[in-house]
């Protein structure tokens, strides 16, 4: 591992947090007139929009499913999102296997039982990328999906955490996650207690790995509890508006 | 049905009650391996009593979210269509109502020769019973294709209901099999729906 301190023996961060500090989180359901179902969500300086268009008709009618619903998800980071412009080629082997995971994710809460021959699909962009965009991407889609009106099991949020300096570090930003320790996002259902996502690119001692482990679901809990809170909050709104 | 209004507001995952004592409706669902009710939707949950005749006599509990889907066809559902193409033994029709909703999306269904009419129905010929532009009435038969449901008229009540004459009026149905232009006092064949107003 490098030099780099990314914990000063004050125990502070780079960016000032604690370790077991998350960034803020910022939640706007609604961004996108034209889909079913839209949200932005922000960690920090991570932002993620996604929308969510379905249930509808197959368009390809050999991917038709006969007993449950088709998810689709693309995933996508906008030329200005990172520090340095690129143009990237659409369908890069990075964004598809992102794709896979949110849809992976996202299909185990889906009750897609009830949407027989039918299709949904999520899309989500990276606007600003600051680590942790494959955190952000899930939650943006479970709110999208939960706007939308999309039956689901439970809402999926996701957060990641990484090991640094010998600490548990919880939401990881960019130059954290640069610095090739090891990043373990995970997925849960937090009602139902079941994790749906759990990657790691590193080797970790167990016993390291089930603490780090255990704080990302932490952090996921959390981030549960915001959703849940803007969800309710944005249903008082429309029901406040319906009203007048 | 009664319905109490208890406006509690719940996300997808918060429990709703056990499977003992309520009944999942609409937005909810019940996991089998602890027979508890979770909601799916978000929105309000409301709790509807059983009809008084079903033998079911637990409570529906439901969840109302702000977001209506638009209705999808189902076998046994009454519909609207507008025929949009006539075959020799086929007529497709684009669903436009089921029952009293206007659909959201393009459903399309085709009524086969042998669902047009109850009787006599190797006698039918499509091109007398049907038009392009005429608005059905139909009884939705099954899901049909991949392309399409599977529609029949053949009932009093179902078959065209509303029909242009070549002159461009609307006609005036005349007998089951007959309708007449106001215009020009031609009559065309159709399958006519008998109104019951």
């Amino acid at each position: 591992m490098s030099k780099t301190e990314y914990v000063s023996p004050e125990g502070l961060r780079l960016d000032g947090r604690r370790p077991m500090e998350m960034r803020q989180l910022r939640a706007e359901i609604g961004t996108v007139a034209k889909a079913n179902g839209s949200a932005v969500f922000e960690m920090g300086n991570t932002k993620v929009i996604a929308a969510v268009y379905g249930p509808r008709e197959v368009q390809n009618r050999s991917q038709l499913i006969n007993d449950h619903a088709l998810v689709r998800c693309e995933y996508s980071m906008a030329n200005f999102s990172t520090g340095d412009r690129m143009r990237k080629p659409k369908g890069d082997r990075r964004s598809t296997e992102i794709s896979l995971v949110i849809r992976q994710t996202m299909e185990a809460c889906i009750l897609t039982h009830l949407m027989p021959r039918s299709q949904i699909d999520i899309f989500v962009q990276v606007l600003q990328a600051d680590g942790g965009t494959r955190s952000a991407c899930i939650n943006a889609a479970t709110l999208a999906l939960a706007d939308a009106g999309i039956p689901m099991r439970d809402i999926v949020t996701s957060c990641s955490a990484g090991y640094l300096n010998s600490t548990p570090l919880l939401d990881l930003n960019y130059i954290e996650d640069s610095a090739g320790g090891p990043d373990v996002t995970v997925g849960i259902l937090p009602k139902l207690d079941k994790v749906t996502l759990l990657q790691m690119d590193a080797k970790l001692p167990v016993d390291i790995f089930e603490n780090v482990m255990g704080l990302a679901v932490e952090g996921c809990k959390a981030i549960a509890n915001y959703i849940r809170e803007v969800l309710l909050e944005n249903t008082k709104q429309l029901e406040f508006r319906r009203g007048l | 049905m009664e319905k109490s209004g208890e406006n509690e507001m719940v996300t997808p995952g918060d429990v709703l009650g056990r499977a003992t004592d309520l009944k999942p409706g609409k937005g909810a669902y019940v996991a089998s391996h602890n027979n508890t009710i979770y909601a799916s939707l978000t929105g309000f949950r409301r709790i509807q009593l059983p009809p008084p005749d079903s033998p079911d006599q637990r409570p529906i509990v439901e969840v109302t979210g702000h977001k209506a889907h638009g209705p999808v066809p189902e076998p046994g559902s009454v519909v609207i269509a507008r025929v949009t193409k006539v075959m020799a033994r086929t007529a497709s029709a684009d669903i436009m109502c089921v029952g009293p909703k206007s659909v959201r999306e393009k459903f399309t269904g085709i009524i086969r020769q042998q669902d047009v009419r109850a009787t006599e129905i190797d006698k039918v010929d499509m091109h007398l019973s049907f038009h392009p532009g005429d608005i059905v009435r139909a009884v939705v038969l099954s899901l049909g294709d991949a392309r399409a449901y599977y529609l029949s008229t053949a009932k009093n009540e179902l078959g065209v209901v509303s029909a242009e004459s070549s002159a461009g009026a609307t006609m005036v149905p005349i007998s089951w099999t007959e309708m007449q232009c106001p215009l020009t006092g031609q009559i065309e064949q159709r399958k006519v729906a008998k109104v019951v107003s």
